[in-house]
C-alpha cells in the first residue's frame, strides 16, 4: 500500500481490533479504509476472519479455540463485546472436560487471561470477563450442589447474559425518559445502540425532540447514527465534529455511550466525547452518559495516555506528507467532574457510585 | 377502608390550606395517618402485603400533591411493607431447611427451575431488598415468584390450622405499624441525633450564616451554644416571611450573639463569614437540596469566597426523586400579597383593555434549587455525608419501583 508509506514513516502501530469491529458494523466506510484495514488484520495473527459464515468450530482445545468462538459472536452487528465474551467463556465451561469447580475455573481463567490478551484494548471485554469469572466463583461457594447441576446452571446463565444485555438496554431506555421533555434539544456523539435505543423509545412515546448528530471522525459513525434517526422521523441536524462549541447554546443536554466505565466514575469512550464535555460543562449543559452496568471496569486513567493505547487508521483523502505524524488514538478518558449522571442498568448513578459498585464486587 | 377516607380528607385539605406548618409536622402527621390506615386495613389471606401496599397508595396519590416531604414518608411506608414481607418469608423459608424434602415434590412439577437449596432461595430474598447491582446481575431467578411458590408450599405443606395463617396476616401487620413507629420516633429524634454534630462542627470564635428560620438549625447552634463554644450569627431575614427576625430573637435568648442583615447584604457579609448553616425542605437523589428561595444566591456567594456551606437536615427529607423530574421542577408560587399589599396592587389594573388585566405581575416562588456541587457537607441524623453519598441513603430507605406512586389495578 503505498499509501501507507507515504502517510507513517513509523511501521504500522497496532490497529485495535475493538475499534476495528466497532468501524465494520457502525460505520461509513471508504473502500480505502477498508483496504488499509484488511492489510492491517493480515498482519495480526490470531484475527480468524474467515470464521464468519460456518458455526464455531466446536473447541476441542481450550487454547484456540476461545477466540474462534468469540470471534464468532463478536461479528454479530447487534451483540455487545462483552456478551460475545461470555458467550466464549459458556463455551468453554460447556466443553470442559474438568470433574470439580476448582479445574473449571483454572480453565476458565486461562481462557479468560488468552481473550484478554487478544485484544487488550477493549475494556467491556476485560470487564466481562472479570464479571463471568466473580460470578463462577460466587456461585461455586454458594450452592451446595452436585458439580454437574452447577455447570449446567453456569452455561445456562452465560448463554441467558445475551438477553440480559438486551433487557439492559431497555432498562436505561426507560430510566432516561424522565430526562427528555417536550421540545428539547440533544447532542448525541458516535454510534451508541443503547442511546439509540433511549431515543427510539422517546419517538415511540411521542415526544418531540431534536437531535443534533456528530459526524464522527474519522469513521464518520455520526451518519450512520444520523441515518437510523431519520428513520425514526425525528428532526436530525449533522455538524462537523468541530462545529460542537458552535451550536452548544442551542443544546439542552448531551447524550454519550460508553465504552467503558472507569473506577473514578468517568468514562472512556470515541475520540471527542472529552471535548464535547468540556465544552458542555463550560455553558452548563448536562451530559448524561447511557451505559450497561457490565462496562463498569477496574482501571483508573490519571490523564489521556494512561490507558492501553487503541490505534486506527485514518483517511484523509490526501496524502500526508513524510516526516509528519498522525494523532490516530481512537478514543479518550472523560474526568468524572464533568458528568452530570450516568444511566445504567443498576438506576440513575451520579459517577462516586461506580466505585462503590466496583468495591462491592470484587473486595 | 371507607373509616379512613374522612381522616385522609381531612389532612389533604389542611395541608392544601398550609394549616400545616413545617416540614416536622408533616412529616409526623402523614406518618400517623398511614399508621391508622395499616391498622384500619382489613387483611386478606393471600397477598397481604400487595394489598396493604395498594391501599398505602391510593391514600399516598392523594397526598402526594400536597409536598415532596409526604411523599418521602408515603415511600418509606412502602418500602417497610416490602421490608418486612420478605424477611419474614425469608426466615419461614429458613425455617423449613429441615422440611426441604417436602418442598421438593411439589417443585418436581415445574421444570423451568431446577430446585434450589432452602439458603439460596434465603439469600435471594435477602438480595431482593438490596437496590439492583453489579452482584447480582447473572443472576436470574425471578425471586417474587420462586419465594411465592415456596411460601404458598409452606402453606401447603404446614396445612395445619386456620389459625396458623392468620397468625401470619396478623404478624405482618404488627410488625408494619411497629416499624412505622419506629419511623416516627425517628422523625422525632432527629433533632437530637443531629444537635449532637454541633460541637464537631462549630469552634471557637465562629462566624456563622444562616437564612431564614430553620427549626433544624436553630436547635443546631442551641447545642453548641450549650456546650460553651462562642459564636456570633448572622441571621439573613428570609424575606418575604422575615423568619429570620424571629430565629435571631431566639438566639438572642439564648445569649447568642446575633447580627440580622437583609437578603441583599448577603454577598458582601460573606467574605466576614467562616462557615454557612441552613436547613433544607428536600433533598434530591443527586445531593441537590431545595430550600427556601434565596438559598442559591447564598451558596453561590459561600462557593465565591471559599466558605463551607452545610446543609443540616433530617434522614426523612431524603427524597429520591431527581431535579429534572416535573413533580419536582414545579415550585410553589405563594401569594402576592406578601410582596406588595393589594390597594397598592390596584393602582396598576390596566382597565384600558377587555378584562381589566393587570400590567404588573408579582411572582412569589416558595423553593430554590440548589445544585450538589455547591453543598460542601450535609448533617443528618445518620452522620455527617457529602453530596456524593446520598444516593447510598435512599436504597437503604426506598425501594426503585416506588418512585411513582400510583395505585396499581387490582385486576
Amino acid at each position: 500500500m503505498e499509501l501507507d508509506a507515504a502517510q507513517n514513516p513509523n511501521p504500522d502501530p497496532p490497529i485495535s481490533a475493538y475499534y476495528q469491529t466497532r468501524a465494520e458494523h457502525h460505520a461509513v466506510v471508504s473502500s480505502d479504509w477498508l483496504a488499509h484495514a484488511a492489510a492491517a488484520a493480515a498482519s495480526f495473527p490470531d484475527a480468524g476472519a474467515g470464521a464468519d459464515a460456518a458455526p464455531p468450530p466446536s473447541p476441542g482445545s481450550n487454547g484456540g479455540g476461545v477466540i474462534e468462538e468469540f470471534n464468532f459472536w463478536r461479528r454479530k452487528p447487534e451483540a455487545a463485546e462483552a456478551v460475545a465474551a461470555i458467550m466464549a467463556l459458556a463455551a468453554v465451561i460447556r466443553s470442559s472436560r474438568a470433574t470439580t469447580m476448582m479445574e473449571l475455573e483454572i480453565e476458565l481463567k486461562k481462557a479468560s487471561d488468552k481473550l484478554k490478551s487478544w485484544d487488550a484494548t477493549s475494556i467491556s471485554l476485560s470487564a466481562a470477563c472479570d464479571l463471568f469469572m466473580r460470578f463462577v466463583t460466587r456461585t461455586s461457594h454458594l450452592e451446595h450442589e452436585k458439580f454437574d447441576a452447577a455447570k449446567s446452571r453456569l452455561i445456562e446463565r452465560g448463554e441467558k447474559f445475551g438477553e440480559i444485555s438486551l433487557k439492559a438496554r431497555k432498562t436505561i431506555a426507560m430510566l432516561s425518559q424522565d430526562f427528555i421533555s417536550d421540545g428539547c434539544t440533544m447532542l448525541v456523539h458516535g454510534y451508541s445502540r443503547v442511546v439509540l435505543e433511549i431515543l427510539k423509545l422517546a419517538a415511540s412515546n411521542r415526544k418531540l425532540f431534536r437531535v443534533l448528530c456528530t459526524e464522527g471522525r474519522p469513521d464518520r459513525t455520526g451518519l450512520r447514527m444520523s441515518n437510523e434517526l431519520a428513520a425514526l422521523g425525528i428532526p436530525v441536524k449533522v455538524l462537523i465534529d468541530s462545529a460542537v462549541a458552535y451550536s452548544m447554546d442551542e443544546v439542552d443536554m448531551v447524550f454519550v455511550g460508553a465504552d467503558g466505565v472507569v473506577e473514578s466514575g468517568g468514562i472512556i469512550n470515541m475520540m471527542g466525547t472529552y471535548q464535547i464535555a468540556l465544552v458542555a460543562n463550560s455553558m452548563n449543559k448536562p451530559v448524561y452518559v447511557a451505559a450497561e452496568s457490565y462496562k463498569f471496569a477496574r482501571l483508573y486513567p490519571l490523564d489521556q495516555k494512561d490507558m492501553t493505547p487503541a490505534h486506527r487508521p485514518i483517511d484523509f483523502g490526501v496524502p500526508i506528507p513524510a516526516g509528519v505524524e498522525v494523532e490516530t488514538s481512537a478514543r479518550d478518558y472523560t474526568p468524572p467532574q464533568y458528568l452530570t449522571l450516568l444511566l445504567t442498568d443498576l438506576g440513575v448513578l451520579t459517577p462516586s457510585v461506580v466505585s462503590d459498585e466496583l468495591i462491592q464486587l470484587y473486595l | 377502608m371507607p373509616d379512613v377516607q374522612p381522616l385522609v380528607s381531612e389532612f389533604v385539605l389542611k395541608l392544601k390550606r398550609r394549616k400545616v406548618e413545617g416540614s416536622h409536622a408533616v412529616a409526623r402527621q402523614t406518618a400517623e395517618l398511614l399508621r391508622s390506615v395499616v391498622s384500619q386495613h382489613r387483611m386478606g389471606s393471600t397477598n397481604q402485603a400487595a394489598a396493604l401496599a395498594d391501599a398505602i397508595r391510593s391514600v399516598g396519590e392523594q397526598l402526594i400533591s400536597a409536598n415532596p416531604i409526604v411523599g418521602n414518608i408515603v415511600r418509606r411506608v412502602l418500602h417497610i411493607i416490602k421490608e418486612e414481607d420478605i424477611s419474614s418469608t425469608a426466615v419461614g423459608i429458613e425455617g423449613l431447611s429441615v422440611t426441604v424434602d417436602s418442598d421438593d415434590e411439589y417443585d418436581s412439577g415445574n421444570d423451568d427451575h431446577p430446585t434450589l437449596s432452602a439458603a439460596v432461595l434465603a439469600s435471594h430474598a435477602r438480595n431482593a431488598l438490596r437496590a439492583p447491582s453489579l452482584q447480582t446481575l447473572l443472576d436470574d431467578i425471578p425471586v417474587s415468584t420462586a419465594l411465592s411458590r415456596s411460601a404458598s408450599s409452606t402453606g401447603d405443606s404446614d396445612g395445619k390450622t386456620a389459625g396458623d395463617k392468620s397468625l401470619k396476616t396478623r404478624k405482618l401487620k404488627h410488625d408494619v405499624i411497629a416499624a412505622i413507629g419506629d419511623l416516627i420516633e425517628e422523625i422525632d429524634t432527629c433533632y437530637d441525633q443531629i444537635s449532637e454534630q454541633a460541637v464537631e462542627l462549630i469552634h471557637q470564635n465562629e462566624v456563622i450564616l444562616t437564612l431564614g428560620r430553620s427549626r433544624t438549625v436553630k436547635e443546631f447552634l442551641y447545642a453548641a451554644k450549650e456546650k460553651k463554644r462562642s459564636f456570633r450569627v448572622f441571621v439573613a431575614e428570609g424575606s418575604p416571611r422575615y423568619q429570620g427576625h424571629v430565629l435571631a430573637k431566639e438566639l438572642v435568648e439564648k445569649g447568642v450573639q446575633t447580627t440580622v442583615i437583609t437578603d441583599s447584604a448577603i454577598f458582601a457579609m460573606i467574605s466576614r463569614v467562616n462557615m454557612v448553616i441552613v436547613g433544607a425542605h428536600a433533598i434530591m437523589a443527586n445531593g441537590g437540596v431545595i430550600a427556601p428561595v434565596g438559598m442559591n444566591m447564598v451558596a453561590l456567594a459561600a462557593q465565591k469566597h471559599a466558605v463551607p456551606f452545610v446543609v443540616v437536615a433530617g434522614s426523612h427529607k431524603l427524597c429520591p426523586l431527581y431535579p429534572h423530574n416535573p413533580e419536582v421542577l414545579l415550585n410553589e408560587l405563594k401569594s402576592p400579597s406578601d410582596l406588595l399589599d393589594f390597594g397598592e396592587f390596584s393602582n396598576c389594573m390596566n382597565f384600558s383593555t377587555q378584562d381589566g388585566t393587570p400590567l404588573l405581575n408579582v411572582v412569589n416562588p416558595t423553593f430554590d434549587y440548589v445544585p450538589p456541587k455547591l453543598v460542601s457537607l450535609f448533617v443528618t441524623d445518620t452522620g455527617g455525608h457529602s453530596p456524593s453519598y446520598m444516593y447510598r441513603l435512599i436504597s437503604e430507605y426506598y425501594s426503585a419501583d416506588d418512585l411513582v406512586v400510583q395505585r396499581k389495578s387490582t385486576s
